[in-house]
């Protein structure tokens, strides 16, 4: 019996993903305030080693449907993977991406929250993240909690 | 309103044309001589003016006839309740699942065990290998196709999970969602309707074979088979025999009169046909399955095969073997006549006839029918009550649709709703408030008035698990889950404590607060001292022996100071959905919260200080399984994370050393828990609340009269909580984790730093920098005997 494995596949599958959801965190903003970008060292986040190969799957799943440009479908695969591994803040980060793209900014904020209150001492990560609570803050109305936002995630960038 | 008009059409039509004729033919019949005035008046008749007249008669008639029955099927046919799913199994590689748990899953499901897995929907298992055949499922965001797969276990673990034929592992395989019920119009009968292909094929075949074998040929009446008929019951002199095809019996069961006229019968016929002329031989099918006439429980009328197999075996449909299948076909005949209840007997030999008829007809081999006669009729002795066995999760689910959809979309578009309901976590929770409410109620002669209600819920998102709202557990009344409000005891400290945690600075879990008598004036001068439950002060303790210990006088202290509005407006932070009055009183829980409430706000410390409304629902789609609404996964930052983990860390202690201790004798995994008990005034209200790391549960144990039941909330609810989690295997939490606070073990007199070696210690958290620095001494007996001396007492309450 021959048992076929690719987790390398799936996770190169998985970073697509991000560069597609990274492109909404990127894109600069109306009303003068402009998150940095990839320019200021924005770095796609991966999945974390040791995550299981059904979550890789899902995120595989859900890349391919972000892609088709069906995220209702991408953040429905997410949740599963979520419910699967809820202590992985990638997940929730990935989350909180496809929720600012589809223009909810409260939620987007706050599931990128809860990705910083899971990532530990991961400075990229909580940047990153920092940079989506900026976006959903600039969106809701709050251009000085945008900036404050925006401080912290520079900070955690310079902490690196 | 179509009759009286077609009545007065009549009238109209008939008089005008007929009436001044009549009157000039009698005229004339006395003027002449009687034969030839026959002739002359036979021919003056207008002959073709009354035939048309009758034409237009018959025509308007049979339209009428037609507008009723087509009005009838169609009403029936649109009315599509919604559909209910529970969540799917999905399964993985390292899922924590018993092969057991697994094999429940199965069963509930209606999976069938059998020897070769050619089938979807068959299973076999070998210790701890099963072979399955998955039925397939299409869920809306991927198709899950039907597929044979083995699915090994080692260690309470998923080991191995293959697809047979092409041999690869599957990352991931999610089995067909449990169907748990419809949401139907209040005032309608109840109806489970089924579709034509979710209907068994022996039920299908077999109908036609007993009741109707030219069905597919005839077009609506059978001549022959009324011939057949007629003559039969002229030589036995009664009516033994009936030739009506499905068609006519659906008829009738649409104008369900039992006057065996024969102007009912004409017009049956007439409307056989006219239905057939409009509908396919399949949509009418599927109306007769689901309006056929099965039986009646008091004033409730069993239609349709979907509702009576619940009705008589109280399962669905799908899962009846041959026989009962057989026992159904039987009934139609009358279920009155055949009542398995009143005439077991008399339905046994009809059953067996019908089963006799399904080998003639090649519907069952002849060894399946032998081997169906060879069964009793396994009719279940009290029918469920409800269409759905999760009354009080159901409820929840029709209260959250009815935030977003009226009512008639509900019951009428067939709309797909799936739920979180996991309907294993669901039956665990269901056996241990069962067991645990016989006992208690037993040992404090309640005679059985003591209730109980309880609900889980994940911790990841609120998703809501399961629901219990009463002892019964399947009949739809008093929801109490949702609904009882009562008051919540010692619940509410958690929420006094975090509030002084988060706004006194400098407050930590060992800083000193006097449990010491208290005074307070109320506005209009009244004194209120609250004692503590056992009537002792306990002097200075440390803040986090006072809230694993219960103590009411250092709460109200401590309360007091950071002030009962602030408490209040952290009740609304954690999620309370509505205002409550801010009464001292309320800081040891005189404030009445529904079981519901209570999860709401626990929820948010089991999520470390994130707000997830409590949801049943994941996605409702139309009927053709698009979507029309999610309900995504919404977390709200509402608490600082780090002082709700450090509230936790107080939590376990409540399970380790607090008056959660005794959970151990039903769960060993509970010291690795946190939670509180609640326990009211007199012994009313026996409460717990309490979490690891995926689930969340919360029980509340009463009388509905609110007398006393003799409970604490560790003797009472606490023992439904551990019965309950130790069966569902719940996962204790993960070690206490450093990042950004520091952990401590410290001693419970004066909360200075031992070693975790030290028995009473309870490993802390702080904020960096407000840890304990000064060393103490693990407490000797001595110093220990007062806390033993509670916890003796403690004890003692428990059987």
């Amino acid at each position: 019996m021959v048992l076929l494995r690719k987790p390398c596949l799936r996770l190169s599958g998985a970073v697509i993903l991000l560069t597609m959801l990274a492109g909404c965190v990127t894109n600069p903003s109306r009303d003068g305030f402009e998150p940095d970008g990839e320019a200021a060292g924005s770095t796609v986040i991966a999945p974390r080693r040791g995550t299981s190969a059904a979550v890789l799957d899902l995120l595989e799943r859900a890349r391919a449907a972000s892609r088709r440009g069906e995220l209702h479908k991408a953040e429905a695969l997410l949740e599963r993977a979520i419910r699967i591994e809820p202590k992985n803040p990638v997940l929730w980060h990935y989350m909180a991406k496809v929720h600012l793209h589809r223009g909810r900014a409260r939620r987007a904020a706050g599931l990128a929250a809860r990705s910083n209150s899971l990532a530990g001492d991961d400075a990229t990560l909580r940047a990153d993240n920092w940079r989506i609570i900026a976006h959903a803050r600039q969106a809701m109305g709050d251009p000085a909690g945008a900036r404050a936002a925006q401080a912290r995630a520079a900070q955690l960038a310079g902490d690196r | 309103m179509a009759r009286k008009v077609t009545r007065k059409t009549r009238r109209k039509s008939g008089g005008r044309q007929s009436s001044p004729r009549r009157k000039s033919t009698a005229r004339r019949r006395h003027a002449r001589g009687d034969g030839g005035r026959l002739r002359r008046w036979f021919r003056q008749v207008p002959w073709k003016r009354l035939f048309a007249g009758l034409a237009v008669l018959l025509v308007l008639y049979v339209g009428y006839l037609d507008y009723r029955i087509r009005s009838q099927f169609e009403g029936k046919r649109w009315a599509l309740p919604a559909h209910v799913y529970a969540r799917p199994l999905e399964l993985r590689e390292d899922l924590a699942l018993p092969a057991a748990r697994f094999e429940r899953e199965l069963e509930l499901l209606g999976y069938r065990l059998a020897y070769d897995t050619r089938e979807p929907g068959t299973y076999n298992r070998q210790h701890r290998r099963f072979r399955l055949h998955t039925r397939g499922f299409a869920f809306w965001d991927d198709n899950e196709p039907a597929r044979q797969v083995e699915v090994r276990f080692h260690d309470g673990r998923v080991d191995a999970l293959i697809d047979m034929e092409t041999q690869r592992v599957l990352s991931l395989l999610r089995l067909d969602p449990m169907y748990i019920g419809g949401i139907y119009p209040d005032q309608h009968e109840d109806r489970l309707l089924i579709r034509l292909d979710e209907a068994p094929e022996v039920l299908v075949r077999g109908l036609i074979a007993v009741e109707d074998r030219r069905f597919y040929e005839h077009w609506g009446v059978n001549p022959g088979a009324i011939a057949r008929a007629l003559w039969a019951n002229l030589r036995a002199g009664a009516t033994v025999q009936g030739g009506s095809t499905l068609t006519q019996q659906l008829v009738k069961n649409f104008f369900l009169s039992n006057a065996r006229t024969l102007w009912r019968k004409g017009n049956e016929a007439i409307m056989a046909v006219l239905l057939e002329m409009h509908y396919d031989k399949d949509e009418i099918l599927e109306a007769y399955l689901n309006e056929v006439y099965l039986g009646q429980q008091g004033k409730r009328a069993i239609h349709g095969f979907g509702l009576a197999a619940r009705f008589y075996f109280d399962r669905p449909l799908a899962q009846l073997d041959n026989a009962e299948l057989a026992t159904l076909i039987a009934l139609v005949q009358g279920p009155a006549l055949y009542d398995p209840r009143r005439h077991p007997q008399r339905l046994r030999k009809r059953r067996d006839l019908v089963l006799n008829i399904l080998a003639e007809q090649g519907v069952l081999s002849r060894a399946a029918a032998r081997e169906a006669m060879a069964q009793n009729l396994s009719v279940v002795r009290r029918p469920s009550r409800g269409i759905t066995p999760y009354p009080a999760f159901m409820d929840m689910v029709r209260r959250q649709l009815r935030q977003s959809y009226a009512k008639r979309d509900l019951t009428s578009e067939g709309l797909r709703i799936f739920t979180t309901l996991d309907p294993l976590v669901q039956s665990d929770v269901e056996d241990a408030l069962r067991r645990q409410l016989r006992r208690l109620d037993g040992a404090r002669g309640l005679g059985g008035k003591l209730e109980g209600a309880a609900l889980v819920t994940s911790t990841t998102g609120g998703e809501l698990l399961a629901a219990v709202g009463g002892r019964e557990v399947r009949f739809a009344g008093f929801n109490r889950a949702l609904d009882a409000r009562r008051q919540v005891g010692s619940l509410v400290k958690p929420v006094v404590y975090l509030t002084a945690l988060m706004e006194r600075p400098g407050t930590t879990l060992v800083s000193p607060v006097s449990d010491t008598p208290i005074r307070i004036q109320g506005p209009n001068g009244d004194i209120w001292s609250p004692q503590n439950y056992n009537k002792v002060s306990h002097g200075v303790v440390p803040l986090y022996v006072a809230l694993t210990r219960s103590y009411n006088q250092a709460t109200v202290r401590l309360g007091m100071q950071v002030g009962v509005d602030r408490v209040v407006a952290m009740l609304r932070r954690l999620g309370l959905p509505r205002e409550v009055p801010a009464y001292p009183a309320l800081l040891l829980g005189s404030q009445t919260l529904s079981p519901l409430e209570v999860t709401q706000i626990y929820q948010t410390f089991a999520a470390e200080g994130f707000r997830s409304p409590v949801t049943a629902i994941r996605e409702v789609l139309t009927a053709e399984g698009e979507p029309l609404q999610r309900y995504p996964l919404d977390v709200a930052p509402a608490v600082d994370p780090l002082q709700v983990r450090i509230l936790n860390s107080a939590l376990r202690e409540v399970m380790r050393h607090g008056t959660g201790a005794n959970a151990v004798n039903w769960f060993p995994d509970a010291a690795g828990f946190a939670g509180k008990t609640g326990t009211t005034n007199d012994l009313r209200d026996s409460w717990f609340a309490g979490f690891g790391r995926e689930h969340l549960m919360v029980v509340w144990l009463g009388a509905d009269d609110n007398r006393s039941i003799g409970l604490t909330g560790a003797s009472g609810a606490l023992a439904v909580w551990s019965d309950a989690m130790a069966r569902m295997g719940s996962p204790p939490l993960d070690p206490l984790g450093g990042e950004q606070l520091v952990l401590r073990w410290v001693e419970p007199v004066s909360g200075r730093r031992v070693g975790a070696s030290c028995p009473e210690a309870a490993q802390l958290a702080f904020l960096p920098g407000t840890e304990p620095q000064e060393a103490g001494r693990c407490p000797s007996r001595e110093d220990a005997d007062w806390s033993e001396r509670a916890m003796d007492w403690l004890r003692g309450l428990l059987d």
